[in-house]
Parts: C-alpha cells; structure tokens; sequence
C-alpha cells in the first residue's frame, strides 16, 4: 500500500466510523450474542444457563412454531406478490400524463406512509363482521353475506393480506420512478414494429423495470417475514382465533415478553434469519437472468 | 399516442381505485365525528346527523336511530330523549342535578324521595378559592375551629393542610366533569317531591351528565328534524380518555426531531466516505452495509434488550433515538446512490482551492445533496412516526409513550373503547402524516426519482 | 484540516445538543426525595377510572398520615409485562398492583422480593384472609404479595327477560341443567315462518327449525335476537369452567396438568353443546354486534343476553349505564348442586415489592397501611368490592351500595371458591387453554383432542421448568432465606 492509499484509507474509515460503531454494537454483538442465547435457558431476570440444542429440538416438535410458520409463508407468498403486481398495475396507469394524476398518486401513496397502527384500527372497523362497511357494501352491492373476516379462522390471514395491498403506495412510487427512466424511443421503435399495448409491456416495461423488480421482490420478503405491528393489534398476541393469523414475529414476540422464553425466542430469531437469507438468495438467482440494466 | 377511449377507460379504473383506496380514510373520519350510537348503526351512514324533536315544548336532541327511512310522515314512532332531575336548593344559586333513588313518575304532589346529589368542598387558599377534600370526610364539619384538608397539587398529589372553618363552602357540580372525580363526594337527602323539576338535556350530551335518564315519547315520523351534525367533541374526549395525550405527543417529535438529525449527520458522512473518497477495499465494505439490510429485527432485538438493560437504559427514551446516530444502511445506500451523481470535477475544484475533505462535504456536496438528504429526513421522520415495536419493547411508563403506542395502549385496555373515540385518536396519529406529505409531496416524488433504485 | 467558523459552530451545536438531551431530556435517573427530604415511592397500578380513584384517595391518605414518604400512584398499562421489564431492566417501581395468578410465575423468575420478615414483624398473618387468598399470595413457601381489592364471579341475570319468558325472576337456576333449559326459553331468534319474518323463543320452535338453526349452511335464514346464555361471554374464565364439574386443572403439588380429565372434558362438551344447539355461524354474528365492555352496549347491560357469569365489579357498571336494569345475583349453578354448591372463582389484585426496588421498607410500610381494616375497607368500598378481611366492620356492608355482596362474599368462604391454578406457567397454559376453547367452542376440533392437545403441549413446558426448578433450587431457596 502507498503512503497515499494508506492516507486514503484512513481518510475513508474515519469518514465511516459511524457506521463502523453502529454496525460493532447495534449489529454484529447483538446477532453473535443471539446466536449464544439460542443454546441457553434464558429469561432475562435469571443468568442464561447453556442448554446446548434443546431450543432448537423443542422448536422441531413444537406445532405452534410450525403452524407460525406456515401463517407467515402463506401470509407472505400472497401478499408479496400481490402487492407487487398491484403496485406495478397502478404506475403503469399513472405513468402516462392524465386528468388528476397527482391527486391520484396521493391517493394510492398516503397509505403506505400512516402509521400501522392506525391502519390497524381502520381495518378492524372496516372488517367488524356486523357493523363494518365493508360487509355492509357486499351485501347491498352484489348480495353477498360477508365472512366474518377477522372471527373466522379462514379469513383472518386474508384480511392481513388485503389491509397490506391496500398499503403498496411506496412500491409503487419506485416502480413508477423506474419507469420514468424507461427511454421513450423504445416504445416508438417497438410501434414501427407494429408491437400493442400488451406486447410493449411484456417486452420493454417489465424487462426495463426488472431491477426495481427485484429490489421490491427482497424488501418484500424480508418485509414480509417479518410483519408483526398489524397482526399484533388487530388479533392481539394470540394471533386470533385458532391462533389462524399467528405470523412468525407475534409469536417470537409472545415467547420473548410474555413467557420470557428469551433463549427459545433467538433460536426462532435465528431460524428466521436463516429463511430469509435463503429465501433472499433464491430471489436473487431467480432473478438474476432476468435482470436488465439500462447502464450496461 | 393512447386513444381516447382507453385514456377513458385508465380514467374510469383510477377513479374506482382512488376511491377504494380512500374509503378506509373517510370511513375513519367519519366515523370519528359520530355519536356513540350512530357508529353500530346499520345501514351504516356517512354523515353523523341530529334529529330534533319537540319535547314538552322545547326542540331538542332526540335518539332515533332505528327509525326506517320510508316511514311516512303521519306514522307514529318513537323516540329516546333524555333528561337529569334538578332540585332547587334554598341556598344555591342553579339547580342542582341530582339522581332519583326511586322514579318520581306519580301523581302523590305529597311524597317525599330519597335523591343523591354531588357536591365537593370549596376553600380559600392563599387568597385563592381551590376545590379541595376534607381529610376526614366520614366526620360531619363543625360549625367552628379549625379543619384538615388536602389541596391538590399540580402533579396529582395532595398537601394536607388546617384552615378556618369559616373559609369552607359546599358547592353542588352540575356534571361530573366540572371537577376532579377525586373530591367529589355524593350526598343523600330526602326531599319533597314539589322540588324537583325534569331538565331535557340533548341527546347527545348523555354521555357528560352527572345523572342522565331516558324515556321515550311517541311523536308522527314527520315532526323530526334532521340535520347533519358534526360531533367536533369526540377529539376532545379521546384526548381526555388517553390521559397522557400531550406527552405521547411531544414524545414523538423529540423522537423524531433527534432521529432525523442524527440519521442525516451520520448517514451523510458515513456515504460521503463511501462515495467520493477512493479507499482500499471500499467496495467490499459498502457490500457488507448492503447485506446488513438484511438482519431482521427480531434477531438483535432480544441482546440489544440486554444491552439496554446494562446501560440502565430500560424505560427511557435512549433506546430508541441513540442507534440512529450511528447511521443506518438503507439511507446510507440512498445518499451513496445521489453523491455518486455529483461530478467529480466539483470537488477536484476545491481540493485545488486548498479544500479539506470534511469542508468539501459540508460546503460542496451537501448544498447540492439537499433534495436526497430531504427524502432521507422524510423516511427517518415517518419510521420515528410510525415505529411501534421499538417502544412496546423499551418503554415502560405511560408517560415516555409515543402516539402509536398510546394509540394501541388505548385500543388494548381492559375492556376496550368507544369506536367514535378510538377513530378519533387514530386520526390524530395518522394526520400529521398526511399533513406532512403533502407540504413535501415533491420532495418526496422527485427525491425517490432522483435516487434512481438502481442497485 | 482548517474550517471556516461557521462550520465549527454547527458541528459544536450538534454535539451539545445530543449531549444536552442525552443528560437532560429523557435522564433515568428518578428523583427519590421531595424538596422536604420524603422519600418517594413509585407506585404502578392497572386500573384506571373509579378503581384507580378509590386507590388514589387511600394513597392520598397514606400521604397525608405522615410525612416520611410520599407514594406517587400511576396507572401503567399491560402491567404484567411492563413490571416484568422494568425488573429486568433494573429501574422497577417500588410497589406494584398484579393480578394474585401472576405472583407464582414472578416469584419463580426471582422477581420480586420476598415479604416474609416483614409481614412477621408488622403481625400481619394468614388467618386474617380468606384462606384461598393466602394461597395465591404463597410460592415455594414464602409470601410474596398482600391481596387488596378481591372479587368472586357470580351469575347475573336480566329479571325482566325472566318474565317476560314467563320465569320466576326470584328463582334463578339452581343446576346446570336448569339453566340450559331456562336459557331455551330465553333466547329468541328471527326466522321465517309461512312467509311472514316472526321472532320466536327458540322453546316455541319447531323440531324441523331447531334442526335449522343448528345446520351452519342455512345460518342466513336465522337471526338469534336475544341469547339466553353464551358460555362464551364475557369469556374471561374459559379454561376455569370444569370448576363447576368439580374438575382440576392441576395436580396437588403443581408437577402435572390435567386439562384432559373427565369432568374438564364434560365442561368443554358443555360449551360446544352451545354452538351445537343454536348453530356456530348464528351464534358468531350475534357475538360480533356485542358492544364494548364497559360501555352501555354491553351485551347483558343491552338486554341481549339474559344470564351472564359476571365479577362483583359488574354492579358498578349496571348503575352507570343502565340504573333501570331489573336485575339479580346468584351462585352460578354447578352441574352437581348436592355434591358441590356454591362453585366460584376467587381472584384478588395484590400489591408486591419488585425485586431491586430502591425502597423496599418505606414499600412496604405502605402495604402493611393498606392491609389495616379501616383503608382497606375504604378502598374495597371504593371498588364497591367486599374485604379480602375476613373480618369485616358492620358499617362496611351497611354502606355497601351492591345490593347483592352478601353472595359474593358467601361464595367467597365457600370451600368451593377456587383460585387459578397457581403454577408459574399459568400464562402459557392460559393461552393455550384459551385458543383450544375457542376451537372447541367453533366445532373445528372435539374436546377430547384438543384437551389432550393443550395437555402435551403445556405437560413439556411444565417438565422443563421443574427441571429448572430443581437444578436452581438450593441457590434460590438460600438467597431468598437472607432475604427473608
């Protein structure tokens, strides 16, 4: 190393040692001690005893980690994808100059942005099975006797599902700032060809916003698998009824604060971690052949 | 170029998607103006309204919430008014509402009943007239000396204290709200039936009384006055019933006051460091930011307790503002993404004027970086806004929580609550929001744009 | 490097800014004295409104009774977690108001401090309460809590609805059975009959409508007005009905569970009978349009259930909203009326020393003032709740406003008053009980698995703190021995 670079280098580190600090204490001791913590009996009042891998064997045989798991996959395989496709729908509506398109765009935008809380407490109202507007609205609309949404067990994820489409406000100003970027000559050139609407899309807008694509995809996912705020309030810590909606991180969560099962709760902290590194990893190759950068 | 009919035909299904997108909000607001028994009313409406009725000769609010909307005119229905009993005291000025033990509903102008009124006691303090408690409220007052009351203090303690009997004076509540519930006392006595005298109240005004009936009254459907009725009270209630509102309040945005200036100062310097300065290994590092991303919350979120716990930290605010001066990696990665934009020649410039690093950061490339370090400033300030896991876990006391927290511990209490209140309470977290967005609607759309999400 | 001064003036304010903060704003360290040099006591509490009024006014006298210390009353939300961390995070309160099931799972996670010497030296002793109370305050055979405010469960029943179906309002039921068959009568349902919408009581039914209701996929023709009894409302107690079996939820010495016996299992087939009978999607709606508690919409304050399992508490709610309501109070009937009457549950709030509280003395002197006659019977009164006191003064019940205590205090000396099982890992089983129920009571799984469910699931858990139990035993049992 020159003595320019070694100056460099010490320029750059002090420039980042913020980071280098935070990334110390709020990242890397944390994970490595969640990791310890998941071989011991711990409850936070008491030292945490070593146990080996009992947490982890007790997890194989415990159903209510299953069935967590299983709300969470199903929960997140829906409503990623979902609010992918929707988000993408509406910028490619909006992309185009139209009457009132910024009142549009606030419109689709400001619920990504409220806090979860209070999206919490709409959509209960919404969804009171007796006097919400949403079961009202089906029946004087199309007849239709609602579910009970959030009381029936077969519709509790559903209505988590729905109240997060209804959120996808932030995805889809990304999508729609990718499309801005897509040249326009493209377009023209694929019109000569005498290519239509459904043809442009498939072929130059998807390709072109492949890599906002597959950002949301990961965010998503590593959003996704761990949704917590809406289905604690809605359902409280239980998960509601037959425990139908008990995500993942309410459960971990009950097991870390309720029952001060601190030691269970990292081993789960640390399986998640593990999923979603895997899951991320085959988005990532999933993706990769169909990524498309305009700069390359 | 589109044709007109599918330009049409995307404005048809905008308008439909804008409008299912909003429901959620409106039926928020509308139900936050509400009366409590016009929010379970089905068929839902989207307007609070008041029906007037004459009731022995006064136009007041009645409850006729369950009345079809064919009825015709000449139909008789009825409806609910409501009304408190007043007692004309010899030596006070107003009547006083009081509670009827048995319904004076006779003709016997001879009977006497048995009726509850509310009084507290009045005592001049240091010149000034304060509601206080007599110390020993089970022994009657004598009629001279001295006696022990406590005074309320400012922070919801008493100091007890012996005054002149003289400076003692009984005063009867008109509500329960005039004065703290905590030195009310209740009286009993019996009294003629000639004193008493029924006061219609307003329908609505139930909820305020001190000792509010019902009773109903038969009158043709088309006597009732409609009108639309905003119940601006609601927020004021909600406010009340979530005790610590001001402080959940200022909680927040000293949360977010200190998130953001801590997030933009480390996290403009920290991708200063990785953008505009060449470093061994730079990349590599920037790399392990990115993956940093990817450690979920709940990871950490057990040790990072502990880490607090040893830091004393537990039931104060540090745990949630401190981490953010320590830079986070998405604002990181979006402010490397804008310094990378900004030409090199620029700071090559002022490294020739004999420019430091730190004084090219601060007077080259923050200047131009305003519009990311805005969009940075907007996310970190709506993260602070609407975190809820942070708090739930560290705060202890109802006092250090922040509005979302309040909110849910709202929602959560035994027992539940009113949905008129609990929508109240909720608008009032979610509109500084929508406020906020729409001062910097630009900064937002522009900022994400300019950001370009190109990883 | 040389910076212009204005830059340095930023940077400069920046740091005294965090720094100011960091000291001032939000600092954890409490102030423990006054300005008159009292010692002041953080006291966290559950309840809000008129409950938290009658504590404030005891507190306020205690206050005012001597100038040593100074208690400050908050109410705090969710307590049971909030305690439990504020412990863990070292900064506790010094007194703090649970619920008498929590006191075995804190004592057992060593947090909070044992009251023994204390209550000896203060003369307080068990005899003085009832003695299921004494039970809940004991673990591990130390005392850890004082009760406070007390309340059994009885049933409430709308008198008025008993008439108009043609009841005795003055004979509420006297056995499971009779009250199954009273609440026939006083449940009415809307459905059609020859083309016309009518409400019938469900015992005025046909054979083929009583058929009906119970088949979910014809739900929309019924319409249940009015429920005689939903065993499923307020639903505060589910996992504790087998008590009026005559059933155990645990073993004598706490080492095994027992969800799955017979009499537990009759109670669960019971509740299912509910759903069976008048149809599960019937009897969700009508759940669903209940108003809040604690509102005038309560559903047994509405008039649409007529008979309610309901706390002493409930007169305190029936005079706010609904003074007019005809109504009365009786045991809630046994299914074995000869072999075990009088069946209730007996809770109490209680008021405990957290472990590493800063002032545990003055903590304790505040305690011992409210466990006296005259401020507890203040403070019971003010809960319009009977004295965890088994002695009580003649005044006490001539004030008391609850036409009805004397059966809850009966029922509280009953032999059959009985107290949440008093394991430490009550709230998981709680839960677990609570879920399974629910399942139960919506017919998606019959009680004999889901008891046995619960049962495995709550059996491991249980092993694995025993085994904790005895690997820490000797330590704890000294420590807690010095501490006594």
């Amino acid at each position: 190393m020159t003595p320019g670079e070694r100056q460099k280098l010490r320029l750059g580190l002090a420039f980042i040692s913020p980071w280098i600090i935070g990334f110390a204490v709020f990242g890397l001791y944390p994970v490595a001690m969640a990791v310890y913590f998941s071989f011991c009996d711990y409850d936070i009042l008491r030292s945490p005893i070593l146990i080996g891998t009992e947490n982890y064997t007790y997890m194989l045989q415990d159903e209510i980690f299953w069935l967590s798991l299983w709300n969470t996959a199903y929960y997140a395989a829906f409503a990623v994808p979902l609010g992918l496709i929707m988000a993408l729908l509406c910028a490619v509506l909006l992309n185009k100059e139209i009457l009132g398109r910024s009142i549009f765009r606030t419109l689709f935008y400001i619920p990504a942005i409220v806090p979860l809380v209070g999206v919490a407490m709409i959509w209960l109202w919404l969804f009171n099975g007796q006097f919400g507007l949403v079961n009202y609205a089906l029946s004087y609309l199309f007849g239709i006797q609602g579910p009970l949404w959030l009381d029936d067990p077969a519709w509790t994820k559903n209505t988590l599902i729905l109240s997060q489409v209804w959120q996808i406000g932030g995805t889809m100003v990304l999508f729609l700032a990718g499309l801005q970027d897509v040249p326009r000559s493209l377009y023209e050139s694929a019109e000569l060809d005498g290519a239509n609407s459904l043809r442009k899309f498939w072929s130059i807008t998807i390709p072109m916003v492949s890599p906002v694509i597959y950002f949301n995809l990961i965010m998503g996912i590593i959003g996704g698998m761990q949704e917590f705020v809406k289905p604690f309030v809605m359902l409280g810590p239980d998960g509601g009824p037959e425990r139908s909606a008990l995500l993942y991180a309410v459960y971990l969560y009950q097991n870390a604060f309720t029952y001060n099962n601190m030691g269970y709760a990292c081993a789960m902290a640390v399986v998640l971690f593990g999923i979603i590194l895997f899951l991320t990893w085959l988005a990532h190759v999933g993706m990769r052949r169909h990524l498309y950068y305009a700069g390359d | 170029m589109s044709s007109k009919p599918t330009q049409f035909l995307r404005f048809t299904i905008l308008c439909l998607g804008g409008f299912i997108f909003s429901v959620p909000m409106l039926w928020m607001l509308s139900t936050s103006l509400k009366p409590i028994d016009q929010t379970m009313s089905l068929p839902p409406t989207w307007l609070p309204t008041a029906a007037h009725v004459e009731v022995f000769g006064r136009l007041v609010q009645v409850g006729a919430s369950d009345i079809p909307e064919d009825t015709a005119d000449d139909q008789p229905v009825s409806v609910a008014y409501a009304y408190q009993w007043h007692l004309d005291l010899p030596d006070v000025a107003e009547p006083v509402p009081v509670r009827v033990l048995e319904d004076p509903m006779t003709d016997q102008l001879d009977t006497s009943i048995r009726v509850i009124a509310n009084y507290h006691w009045q005592a001049m303090i240091n010149g000034r007239s304060t509601s206080v408690r007599l110390y020993d409220p089970d022994t009657a007052v004598p009629d001279q000396g001295t006696i022990d009351v406590l005074v309320p203090l400012r922070d919801g303690t008493f100091r007890r204290e012996t005054i002149p009997v003289a400076d003692l004076g009984r005063v009867y509540d008109r509500t329960d709200e005039q004065v703290d519930a905590a030195i009310s006392q209740e009286q009993e006595m019996t009294v003629s039936i000639t004193k008493l005298r029924r006061h219609i109240i307003d329908w609505d005004e139930r909820e305020f009384l001190a000792h509010p009936l019902t009773a109903e009254i038969t009158v043709p459907a088309g006597s009732i006055a409609y009108s639309i009725h905003f119940r601006w009270r609601n927020y004021l209630e909600a406010i009340k019933e979530m005790a610590y509102f001001p402080q959940y309040l200022f909680n927040s945005l000293l949360l977010c006051f200190l998130t953001v200036t801590g997030t933009v100062i480390s996290c403009s310097l920290v991708a200063y460091g990785f953008s505009r300065i060449e470093w061994p290994g730079r990349d590599k590092v920037f790399f392990i930011v990115l993956a940093t991303m990817m450690i979920p919350f709940p990871v950490v979120m057990v040790p990072l307790y502990g880490l607090f716990r040893e830091l004393g930290w537990i039931g104060t605010l540090h745990p949630l503002w401190v981490p953010f001066w320590f830079a986070t990696p998405f604002n990181i990665f979006l402010l490397r993404q804008f310094f990378r934009t900004i030409p090199r020649e620029l700071s090559e410039a002022a490294t020739i004027d004999g420019c430091g690093h730190i004084r090219i950061f601060l007077q080259v490339i923050l200047p131009l970086a305003t519009p990311a370090v805005a969009v940075v400033a907007l996310f970190q300030f709506l993260a602070t806004w609407n975190d809820f896991l942070g708090p739930l876990i560290y705060l202890t006391e109802q006092e250090d929580f922040t509005l979302a927290l309040g909110l849910q511990s709202f929602q959560s209490r035994q027992g539940g609550t009113p949905w008129h209140y609990l929508m109240a309470a909720s608008t009032m977290v979610v509109l500084p929001v929508i406020v906020l967005f729409f001062l910097a609607q630009r900064t937002f759309i522009e900022g994400i744009s300019m950001t370009g999400m190109k990883g | 490097m040389i910076l212009p001064p204005w830059c340095r003036r930023v940077f400069l304010l920046a740091c005294a800014t965090i720094v100011a903060i960091a000291l001032t704003g939000c600092g954890d360290s409490r102030d423990d004295r006054t300005a008159d040099g009292r010692i002041i006591l953080q006291y966290w509490e559950k309840w809000g409104s008129f409950e938290a009024e009658a504590m404030r006014r005891v507190v306020d006298d205690y206050n005012a009774s001597q100038d040593q210390v100074l208690v400050k009353f908050l109410t705090v939300s969710q307590i049971d977690q909030k305690v439990l961390l504020a412990t863990a995070g070292g900064n506790p309160p010094d007194i703090a108001g649970l619920w008498g099931y929590m006191v075995p799972s804190y004592a057992e996670k060593n947090a909070l401090t044992p009251l023994d010497s204390y209550i000896a030296e203060a003369g307080i002793s068990g005899e003085d309460y009832y003695p299921a109370l004494w039970e809940t305050v004991s673990h591990r055979g130390f005392v850890w809590a004082l009760p406070t405010t007390p309340a059994t469960v009885a049933l409430h029943y709308n008198k008025q609805l008993f008439e108009e179906a043609g009841l005795d309002p003055e004979r509420p039921p006297q056995s499971i059975a009779e009250l199954d068959a009273m609440a026939e009568k006083l449940t009415i349902v809307e459905l059609e009959r020859d083309g016309q919408t009518i409400q019938v009581r469900y015992s005025d039914m046909t054979t083929q409508e009583q058929a009906g209701i119970a088949d979910d996929s014809r739900a929309s023709e019924f319409r249940i007005i009015q429920l005689g009894h939903s065993p499923t409302y307020p639903g505060w107690w589910l996992p504790m009905w087998g008590y009026w079996w005559d059933a155990s939820l645990v073993n004598d010495d706490g080492t095994r569970v027992t969800p799955a016996s017979e009499p537990n299992l009759d109670a669960m087939r019971w509740i299912e009978s509910y759903t069976e009978k008048y149809g599960k999607n019937n009897m969700l709606a009508f759940g669903s349009s209940f108003g809040n508690f604690g509102s005038p919409q309560e559903p047994f304050l509405e008039g649409q259930i007529a008979m309610v399992i309901q706390g002493v508490w409930m007169y305190n709610f029936i005079d706010q909203f609904a003074p007019r309501l005809e109504w009365g109070v009786a045991p809630f009937p046994s299914a074995y009326p000869n072999t075990t009457p009088k069946v209730t549950i007996l809770e109490s709030d209680v008021l405990v020393i957290p472990k590493g509280a800063r002032h545990p003395d003055a903590a304790f002197d505040f305690i011992r003032y409210v466990n006296q006659q005259g401020p507890m019977e203040k403070l019971c009164l003010g809960h319009r709740k009977f004295s965890p006191l088994v002695k009580t003064s003649e005044r006490f019940l001539q004030d008391h406003p609850n036409p009805y205590i004397e059966v809850f205090i009966d029922l509280a000396s009953s032999p059959n008053a009985r107290t949440t099982p008093l394991i430490p890992l009550w709230q998981e089983y709680l839960s677990e009980m609570n879920v399974s129920i629910n399942s139960v009571y919506r017919q998606v799984i019959e009680p004999e698995p889901a008891m046995e469910r619960v049962e495995q699931r709550i059996q491991k858990k249980l092993d694995r703190a025993v085994r904790r139990w005895e690997l820490t035993k000797d330590v704890r049992l000294a420590e807690w021995e010095q501490m006594r």
